[in-house]
């Protein structure tokens, strides 16, 4: 039951999207953009990044996430649709899983783009042989996003201003996922490929996502229980 | 099907809902009226779950409130002013999604049998945006009743159904009581309400100034009954 | 209706808890600064660190104070639990923002430096004074109910960042800071350790004594408010 209820809202929200193709489109642009402005931020116009990777990578991974996660209950919002799932017997877990499952898919397609992007653009070094260690890391830190980012776009919902109290609120709460998957791609391809540093790093955001999973579960019930 | 005792709701300090009561047997078809702001919508929300009482008690379908929230929203059938469905989804997409939220064994033949009867199976793979919103609502109708509810909870359903919509509701009310299904209906049509109810309750700042039986009156009956006491 | 003054509960607790910070915040910053002995590589500088360390962990003490009364208000709902745990963000933002502050001046009397990222104190309590900040952005953007559920659900998962982020700027990181507290005991003399107990006494103190007043605060104007309302409608 549960398993067909949250096959069918993931279903939905997929559906959705592939017909508007609102999310992911901007959410891969805003990278792109992102990623261009670092660079030239930097005021150097440097080719070789290397050192940077870490950072460069995650800061626009972190901002695109707030774009996308901003847009997570637009559809049940704008259309008022929300009432709709709320009077249904799903449980409110279940719909955090929803959600959260589309976001972290979101997050992956960027992730296939900006991920070996980040290698062509800033890179000298051999980051290709450490793409796939890179790429557990971001598996990890995408859980760790979505689920925060669905506890956080479910308290900015209803709120005034919402589209400003999602970052201030979600924001905060990725720094240690930022300094974690910034610190895992530095060890492996920002110069010291240290396999230690990196595993430490993983490990920090297994439990992060484990810490948040819990706390999502015990007060997501909350988060719609007017 | 639903033992309501002194609920009170309030937003912020205004109170919407000031200690109602109200007790809802099986087969009853229950108008509740009242002036703008009297709380009918509050309580019709109370009842659909949707909104948690500040105090009393409430029991729906046998389940406590909101201890058994979930097990009551099973048989609950809920019609709201907007009619709760993806605009960018089919019609069909929109009545598989419920039906899976719902867990319903015969889902594809249950949505067709519906959308032949709200009339809309030939515009099933259309996206709702391209409705009317006679046909959206139409649609809500089709949502609501997928599940085959037990209790209906229906919000001022005559304001935004078509007249083919609204021949339909009225069809599904008058055979309720046979089966023992029963509804709340909040409208400020009393007349046309009337029709199909055999009951009224009246609210006014809240309150309940009016709970009494109407079978046998005629609607204007009805209305000047509702007019003596909502002011 | 009633004769004298009416009394409103607390109030009683919030005069000795008062009267017990003052004491203790007296007796530890004579003790700190007259009589713990100097120490013999930092000088006088490093008696801020009975103050930085305290104000810290008070401070953890009032984070861990809102969520468990986030818990109870999302089991009860009732709004007194929104006011302890509103109250104790309040002071622990308070108690962060100073820990910030006074570990600012521990860097420029040690470093040279008034920041420093390799600090994983300092950068620690920054993110948490960021998580805090945010959570009065929420409150004053939710109404009525959802505010203080909001705010409820925002303070346990805000306390679930603060290990997060302690741990997130301590993994693979060396420790350029003076470590003065292992985390297996103390590495320092005895009668310092005895004025660090006597300065977190007098923190954590102080924090449920600027709560008790706080939480009076609340109920007074509330006890007025329902006085006001009840003359108007007398």
């Amino acid at each position: 039951m549960r398993g067909r209820q949250l096959m069918a809202l993931v279903r939905k929200d997929l559906r959705l999207e592939l017909r508007t193709r609102e999310t992911i489109v901007a959410m891969v642009l805003f990278a792109i953009v992102m990623l261009a402005i670092l660079q030239f931020g930097f005021g150097t116009r440097d080719d070789d990044l290397t050192r940077f990777v870490g950072g460069l990578m995650w800061v626009t991974l972190a901002f695109t996430a707030v774009l996308g996660v901003g847009r997570s209950y637009v559809a049940e919002r704008e259309q008022r649709v929300l009432d709709g799932l709320l009077v249904s017997p799903v449980p409110r877990t279940v719909m955090l899983g929803a959600k959260a499952i589309a976001i972290f898919l979101y997050m992956t397609v960027v992730e296939i783009v900006v991920i070996p992007l980040v290698g062509i653009f800033f890179v000298k070094g051999p980051y290709w042989d450490a793409i796939g260690w890179i790429a557990i890391a971001a598996v990890l830190a995408n859980i760790c996003i979505a689920l925060s980012g669905t506890l956080f776009s479910g308290l900015a919902l209803f709120t005034r201003a919402r589209d400003l109290i999602l970052p201030v609120l979600f924001l905060p709460a990725l720094v240690p996922v930022v300094i974690a998957g910034a610190g895992a791609t530095h060890a492996v391809a920002g110069g010291p490929h240290d396999m230690s540093e990196w595993r430490g790093y993983c490990l920090f955001l297994l439990a992060y996502a484990i810490l948040f999973a819990l706390v999502s579960v015990a007060t997501y019930d909350a988060v719609f229980d007017d | 099907m639903v033992t309501a005792r002194g609920l009170v709701h309030a937003y912020g300090e205004r109170l919407a809902v000031d200690g109602v009561d109200l007790e809802l047997g099986p087969g009853e078809r229950l108008a509740l009226a009242g002036p703008n702001g009297a709380g009918k919508s509050t309580v019709l929300r109370l009842m659909a779950t949707l909104l948690r009482a500040q105090s009393g008690s409430l029991e729906v379908l046998g389940e406590e409130i909101p201890g058994g929230a979930r097990n009551a929203r099973r048989g609950i059938g809920y019609l709201a002013h907007d009619p709760l469905v993806y605009l960018d989804l089919t019609a069909r997409q929109n009545l598989e999604l419920y039906g899976d939220l719902y867990g319903i064994d015969d889902r594809d033949r249950r949505i067709d049998e519906l959308l032949d009867r709200v009339g809309l199976l030939g515009r099933a793979e259309d996206t709702v945006r391209t409705f009317s919103r006679g046909m959206a609502q139409r649609l809500a109708l089709s949502r609501m009743l997928l599940h085959r509810p037990r209790l209906l909870l229906l919000d001022e359903p005559h304001a935004s159904l078509d007249a083919r919509g609204a021949a339909l509701l009225d069809d599904e009310l008058s055979t309720a009581t046979a089966d023992g299904r029963a509804a709340i209906i909040v409208t400020h049509e009393v007349e046309r309400v009337a029709r199909v109810a055999d009951r009224l309750m009246v609210l006014r700042a809240g309150r309940v100034v009016l709970d009494e039986p109407t079978t046998g009156l005629d609607p204007m009956a009805v209305r000047r009954r509702y007019e003596e006491v909502a002011g | 209706m009633t004769d004298g003054p009416t009394r409103i509960p607390g109030q009683r607790a919030a005069v000795i808890w008062g009267a017990l910070a003052t004491i203790l915040v007296v007796v530890s910053t004579i003790g700190v600064f007259l009589i713990a002995p100097e120490d013999a590589d930092q000088g006088i500088i490093q008696r801020i660190f009975y103050f930085h360390v305290a104000i810290a962990i008070a401070s953890l003490v009032a984070f861990a104070v809102a969520c468990v009364a986030g818990i109870l208000y999302l089991r009860s709902r009732d709004e007194r639990w929104d006011d302890v745990g509103e109250a104790s963000i309040r002071i622990g933002l308070l108690f962060s923002v100073l820990v910030v502050i006074t570990g600012s001046i521990w860097a420029k009397a040690s470093w040279g430096t008034w920041w420093v990222w390799s600090d994983p104190r300092l950068v620690t309590y920054l993110i948490v004074v960021l998580i805090y900040a945010a959570y009065f952005v929420l409150r004053s953007s939710a109404e009525d109910d959802r505010k203080m559920r909001y705010s409820a659900i925002y303070a346990i998962a805000g306390f679930a960042s603060v290990p997060l982020s302690f741990y997130s700027v301590r993994v693979a990181e060396s420790f350029v800071h003076p470590v003065v507290f292992t985390s297996g005991g103390a590495a320092m003399p005895g009668t310092m350790l005895g004025w660090f107990v006597v300065s977190q006494a007098a923190m954590i103190a102080l924090f449920v004594a600027l709560l008790e007043v706080d939480l009076l605060g609340r109920r007074s104007e509330r006890a007025l408010r329902r006085l006001a309302m009840r003359l108007e409608s007398a």
